[in-house]
């Protein structure tokens, strides 16, 4: 590597430090000087890319049936990098540089997602639990979109997308359910820690600090070792591991919001603390702290899927994705879809997740945004 | 130095004595009676009776919490409470070595990972080396662990042809584009002494990345699907790594995207100070200033961040201990649930439990050791 090389990335090394930032401002800089030349270019790059992706996606999975499925697996995926390449050009040219596709394909997906688990039991789904019924289906069938099993059928017969739909439901039911939880008790505690300060806080720390003493997943095994395993015991427990994360996040946020002037202010025309807790502190700590929620809600349907995997969560007949990953191990090896279908929703539900969280908290975060 | 040593100390007692109060009431979470729970319905009325008489359910629960801390510290555990009867202790000591092996390796093969990475996305910042690393992590972040581990055996354990041929495939594009970039930077050097040595190390470099290849093509290793062979076995060292290596690349994944994107974060904002701009000015060359000058002051967080990953790893290796079938604390624990032997559950939780703080302790202390900055001062 030579020396010329440090002067031509002098640009590159004056980015600021902002581990997160997809596109450092001198970059945007960079493309807003280049736009008018690229325009065209863009749009047909987009148009395009979208079209040539949707007949690689066709193409991949419903005309080539008799050759290999590594040919069509890689024709596929190319296909959706490329619907994905040219959406992001075409959201650029029509809403802008600071179109962020990735977060719009988050959107879309947990939209999708949510859907499906609400109107589970009106979509016309092949059954997915109850194995008597599906002793006529043939067991083992390969993904296969446009037929009665698109996403194939596992060892006993039972439809995977049924499973994967209704698995949803099971997830975000919990892991929402969890983040209420914590969120409730998490951020009441912190708030009143994080106004009287002194002994409260102490006491609060010490209590959040034993409870993150233990790892996560030793903890939710120690609590799921004794409880029996239903949605209501596996969603206080899961609510329970989010609570010290919560108590620290709005006891940090409510240490900003409590030294700025309008907190001040209404102490000094009298207003009780409870008030002051209530109506000044509050409505500031709760957009951070809820815009936190998308990423605790992430890592809490990772911790679901965990301890289903482990047989230690909802057990079979009623599918989750952790279960049915676990049930499709015997047979992954020559049947992969049976943890790849539902492995890849898990991935991309939590991916999504984290997209969305990233995204809010940099909204809203006080803490992200340099006030 | 010694105060902020004796206050982390002084913390940590609340801390340790709240986690033995959790672990031991954990047991009286137990809907109903925690004896007929373990014994289940098959037990017998005298069975009955001595296991209550074995865990002390009769006497008051206060007195139990006592005479069950004092066994503790004196490191006795006492015996599984259901066949085969063993002495939790010895258990303990026989599995938690696999899952230290675990967690160390798992840590130093993310470093290994994580901190070339981030050297050069810093250095490259903005550039698309960054972006397309940057995307990578992100997404690796969101692999759940046993998602990673079953594509990792699908993959290496199961095809591992068609990682054969990408490995090939990688290795020899890689190959060319270190020569050619040597070739070019060659010719756009000025020449003398230093052309020579750059061209010669750029093609060193290419024909060591080629040999390497190769020879990953010819030996390609082959993975065990499950099982473990102990370090101390008659197998020898290179079994035990075999065994090890697909479990900690798992865990390895996420952590070296977590070390990654906290690394080049800190890394971005070091190359902006002036002691950089002065080891540019001086003609520094690039390796230099990024190894030498700027990864030091921008690894406390990582190091930091590195050690609670070391003890979160210790209690978070169930997944792959299940996955691989090994022998360690995360297994036992799972087998212990499904068999309601709780005492070896209480066992096994506290000894990770304690762990992992005195553990994150140990890196706060270290911190403002290695920190000047935070020596002092602390609110």
């Amino acid at each position: 590597m030579a020396e010329s090389d440090i002067l031509l990335e002098d640009a590159a090394l004056g980015v600021t430090a902002d581990g997160e930032a997809p596109t450092p401002p001198d970059e945007t800089l960079l493309r807003v000087t280049i736009r008018p030349r690229r325009r065209g270019r863009r749009l047909l790059v987009g148009i395009g890319g979208i079209a040539v992706g949707l007949v690689l996606v066709v193409v991949g999975t419903m005309v080539l049936q008799d050759v290999s499925a590594v040919l069509r697996v890689g024709l596929t995926l190319a296909g959706f990098g490329l619907i994905y390449l040219g959406a992001d050009r075409l959201g650029r040219f029509l809403f802008g540089e600071e179109f962020e596709t990735a977060v719009w394909f988050s959107v879309f997906w947990l939209g999708l997602i949510t859907l499906a688990a609400v109107f589970a039991d009106l979509l016309p789904l092949a059954e997915s639990k109850d194995v008597s019924k599906t002793l006529t289906t043939p067991t083992l069938l390969r993904p296969d979109l446009f037929s009665a099993h698109p996403l194939g059928t596992d060892r006993q017969g039972l439809d995977i997308l049924g499973g994967v739909v209704y698995g949803a439901r099971v997830s975000l039911i919990v892991s929402i359910g969890a983040v209420v939880i914590g969120m409730i008790i998490g951020g009441v505690i912190g708030i009143t820690a994080g106004y009287y300060r002194g002994k409260t806080e102490g006491v609060v720390n010490v209590m959040a600090d034993s409870m993150l003493a233990f790892p996560p997943l030793i903890l939710l095994l120690g609590m799921v070792a004794v409880l029996e395993p239903s949605v209501r015991n596996v969603t206080i427990a899961l609510g329970v591991l989010g609570i010290p994360t919560y108590i620290r996040l709005s006891r940090a946020n409510t240490m900003v919001f409590a030294q700025r002037e309008f907190v001040l202010a209404a102490r000094a025309l009298g207003a009780k603390d409870r008030r002051v807790i209530f109506r000044e502190l509050l409505p500031n700590v709760a957009l951070p702290v809820v815009s936190y929620g998308f990423i605790v809600l992430g890592a809490l349907i990772v911790a679901e899927a965990s301890l289903s995997f482990l047989g230690l969560s909802i057990r079979r007949p009623n599918p989750t994705w952790g279960n049915m990953i676990a049930a499709g191990q015997t047979d992954f090896d020559r049947h992969p879809h049976l943890v790849f279908a539902p492995g890849i929703v898990l991935f991309l539900t939590v991916f999504a997740l984290n997209r969305v969280g990233d995204r809010a908290r940099k909204l809203w975060d006080p803490r992200q945004s340099r006030l | 130095m010694l105060r902020t040593v004796g206050q982390k100390l002084l913390h940590l007692v609340p801390v340790l004595f709240l986690v033995s109060l959790a672990t031991f009431f954990m047991l009286e979470l137990i809907p109903g009676d925690p004896a007929a729970v373990i014994l289940g319905p098959d037990g017998t009325p005298e069975q009955y009776a001595q296991l209550r008489d074995e865990m002390g359910l009769d006497e008051p629960v206060l007195e139990r919490y006592v005479s069950w801390l004092g066994d503790t510290v004196r490191g006795d555990l006492g015996r599984s409470l259901v066949p085969p009867v063993q002495d939790v202790r010895e258990m303990i000591q026989s599995r938690l070595p696999v899952t230290l092996e675990l967690a160390a390796l798992a840590i130093v093969m993310s470093l290994a990972l994580a901190v070339p990475v981030a050297l050069y996305a810093a250095y490259r910042a903005g550039y698309r080396f960054d972006r397309t690393a940057n995307s990578f992590a992100f997404g690796a972040i969101s692999v759940p662990s046993f998602l990673a581990a079953l594509l990792l055996v699908f993959f290496l354990v199961f095809h591992p042809d068609i990682v054969r041929w990408l490995a090939l495939i990688a290795g020899l594009g890689l190959t060319a584009w270190l020569a050619q970039r040597a070739l070019r930077l060659a010719q756009e050097y000025p020449a003398g002494q230093g052309r020579t040595r750059y061209l010669a190390l750029g093609l060193g470099g290419a024909l060591l990345v080629l040999l390497v290849t190769l020879f990953l093509w010819g030996n390609w290793p082959e993975f065990p699907r499950q099982g473990f062979v102990r370090l101390t076995s008659d197998e020898g060292i290179w079994a035990n790594l075999r065994h090890a290596f697909l479990p900690a690349l798992t865990l390895a994944l996420t952590e070296a995207a977590v070390f990654m994107r906290l690394l080049r974060s800190d890394l971005i904002s070091t190359l902006q100070d002036d002691f950089i701009l002065s080891a540019k000015a001086k003609g520094m060359p690039v390796w230099r200033i990024l190894v030498r000058d700027a990864l030091r002051p921008s690894s406390f967080s990582l190091i930091t961040v590195a050690g609670v990953a070391l003890g979160r790893l210790i209690g978070g290796t169930v997944i792959v201990e299940t996955i691989f079938n090994l022998p360690g604390m995360g297994t036992m624990i799972v087998d212990a649930i499904g068999a309601h032997d709780f005492r070896v559950v209480q066992a096994g939780v506290l000894v990770i439990a304690v762990f992992y703080v005195t553990l994150n302790a140990i890196i706060d202390i270290s911190y403002a050791y290695l920190d000047p900055r935070i020596r002092r001062g602390r609110v």
